[in-house]
């Protein structure tokens, strides 16, 4: 019993971060049918800033700094995603295969920028003493950790769907993620929308990545392309659009691994695939899928 | 017509010389390091070819190509060493199994289109990366890599000496590819993959079956990419995971876009360069070319992966149509000067 409530909870906790990775590019999909290939660099992006946060600015972590260094990372990513929207994505307009691949070609610079800087060893990223500690549930003991992963998923989620449901620009891109032509034919500006996507997007990869790297114990610059791979997967099984679905798939995604992995160590990332091949082929648009563009 | 009328005997001219230089007395490639980066490069070359035909005639956007690469690798060093088969009847062996493996997973992806498409035979690449990495079954050595046993190939492939037969293999199997793909292009098949990229709904009217057509092309640029994986193999004398990482897919697909897609000699030339230039790239980062520089530029600039993806993006962003879109295009203005 202990060890099944282990695994579940690390589990979800795996599952948070993948929600991190995958609601931006669920969203970014949704409303503009770009395959976001830079995601990971995001990812990547975020964790370089919150290390050096970590290490430089404040060499002495306590949780204030940590919570500064995550939004800092967020901020960071976020900004650079606005930047790449701008300066590459708008002009490639309505060209949505050169699109992705400009995104290939930014997640390939992105990461050898950062390796030819700091090489490709992983960093460790100081944490406050008691994120290593561990909680007593019942008879099982479980890593701290996994706890602060879910609570930060958790908030990134509810905040993102407030933005959705609650905010004039939220209501722009839930439309625009039903039917993008109808709502510029309306005379609504969708390009602030992009843009919001993008932010918003780059933001939850930047805290993503800063998490990822306490989780996996460093950062580095190739820490990106690994959980983008993911990331594509859980947006895939949720469904294109859907933050909700993207939540849902994270989770499923997230205890099956850590399940499988118990059994047999790597069938996890195996079963996971087997788990897109099986929906996609079922249900082509994902489990909660709203685009088919 | 576009094409220039000497272009194919110039074709016929650059192979000759290629494969004469390594015998003719003292030139660069004459040397073995050379032999061996342009062995890989002719097979690069041929498998961007595979994918152009995936990609750019038949407008197939698979992120899954490796593993049919992978497996054309696998198959003939497990055959070999486990089994003790014949070279050329593991080779042979391992592209029937690669076509079976093809017609599984191409059928099962293709009746998804698109994005969903792409995503699908991600997945199906990434599971075999999985199952060779994490050496399911016990033939696949891991991520340690599996060797060729030396002892079971010919001899003229063996030892430094030799690399010149290698460099030969290569360039042959290069052209072997080059003239498969030329005639699978230009036959009738070649020409509805052709109309399926540029209009699937119409293909349909007309009373052909999309599906099939794409399975054929999805199996046939399979089948090639194994031929090209098990050559690769005896090139590099091992067969390693990450040959099939999605990493390699995506740098197939670079490549295709670097030389330019349905053109053939421009997913070919895009693959050489792009292999020539990771590699060559790589030696002079290990060198001290890059020493003079601050660290802030000299760093990244030692990174292939730097230079390569900044090319990239200039080319999506500015010249789509890659370097024989650009010839072509070059070549459309002066036939119409004047005019």
């Amino acid at each position: 019993m202990s060890t099944f409530l282990l695994i579940l909870i690390t589990g979800i906790g795996l599952g948070a971060l993948y929600f991190l990775v995958a609601s931006g590019l669920s969203l970014i999909y949704g409303l503009m049918g770009v395959l976001n290939f830079a995601h990971g660099a995001f990812l990547t992006i975020g964790a370089f800033t919150g290390l050096w946060i970590a290490t430089k600015v404040f060499p002495n972590p306590t949780t204030w700094t940590f919570i500064f260094s995550m939004f800092a990372g967020g901020i960071a990513a976020g900004l650079f995603a606005l930047l790449m929207e701008q300066l590459v994505i708008t002009r490639l307009y309505n060209r949505h295969i050169d699109q992705a691949l400009v995104t290939v070609g930014v997640s390939l610079v992105v990461t050898a920028l950062l390796g030819g800087w700091f090489g490709f060893d992983a960093r460790f990223l100081p944490t406050p003493l008691w994120f290593t500690k561990a909680a007593t549930i019942g008879d099982a003991i479980i890593p701290v950790d996994r706890f602060i992963y879910i609570g930060v998923a958790a908030i990134l989620l509810i905040a993102m769907l407030s933005i959705l449901k609650f905010t004039r620009i939220g209501l722009i891109i839930r439309a625009g993620v039903e039917n993008r032509s109808m709502v510029t034919a309306l005379g609504i500006n969708v390009r602030l929308a992009f843009s919001t996507v993008f932010f918003i997007g780059g933001f939850a990869a930047g805290v993503g990545g800063v998490l990822i790297s306490v989780f996996s114990y460093g950062v580095s610059p190739l820490m990106g392309g690994s959980w983008l791979i993911y990331g594509f997967i859980v947006v895939v099984v949720g469904g294109m659009g859907s933050i909700a679905g993207s939540a849902i798939a994270a989770m499923l995604i997230g205890i099956t691994n850590q399940f499988a992995n118990y059994y047999v160590t790597g069938l996890g990332d195996f079963v996971v695939v087997i788990i897109l091949a099986a929906v996609l082929l079922t249900k082509p648009t994902g489990l909660l899928g709203k685009v088919s563009h | 017509m576009l094409r220039w009328k000497y272009s194919r005997p110039l074709l016929i001219a650059i192979t000759v010389i290629f494969a004469i230089l390594p015998f003719a007395g003292d030139n660069p490639l004459s040397k073995a390091g050379l032999q061996q980066t342009m062995a890989v490069a002719f097979l690069f070359g041929a498998l961007a070819l595979t994918y152009d035909l995936l990609f750019g005639f038949t407008g197939l956007l698979s992120f899954g190509h490796a593993l049919y690469f992978a497996s054309g690798m696998y198959v003939t060093a497990i055959l070999i060493n486990d089994f003790n088969v014949n070279f050329l009847l593991a080779i042979l062996i391992a592209v029937i199994f690669t076509s079976l493996l093809a017609v599984l997973t191409g059928g099962a992806a293709l009746r998804t289109t698109g994005i969903t498409f792409a995503m699908v035979t991600l997945a199906f690449g990434q599971a075999g990366h999985v199952v060779i990495a994490r050496d399911f079954g016990g033939f696949t050595n891991g991520d340690d890599g599996l060797p060729v046993n030396a002892d079971r190939l010919p001899d003229f492939f063996i030892g430094v000496v030799n690399t010149k037969y290698l460099y030969l293999l290569a360039l042959g199997i290069l052209v072997f590819i080059y003239f498969t793909a030329w005639w699978i292009t230009e036959s009738s098949a070649g020409r509805v993959f052709a109309a399926l990229r540029d209009n699937e709904q119409r293909v349909s009217v007309l009373g052909l079956n999309p599906n099939r057509f794409k399975l054929l092309s999805f199996v046939l640029s399979a089948a090639m990419a194994a031929l090209i994986g098990a050559a690769m193999l005896i090139v590099s004398g091992s067969g390693s995971p990450r040959y099939a990482a999605a990493d390699i897919t995506i740098a197939l697909l670079l490549m295709v876009i670097l030389g330019g897609p349905v053109t053939r000699w421009g997913a070919v030339l895009g693959g050489i360069i792009y292999s020539v230039l990771s590699t060559r790239l790589t030696v002079l980062s290990d060198g001290t070319a890059f020493d003079s520089l601050p660290n802030f530029i000299g760093g990244p600039l030692a990174e292939p992966a730097f230079t390569l993806g900044l090319i990239f993006i200039l080319i999506v962003m500015f010249a789509p149509g890659g370097i024989s879109g650009a010839y072509y295009r070059a070549r459309f203005k002066y036939l119409n000067k004047g005019k």
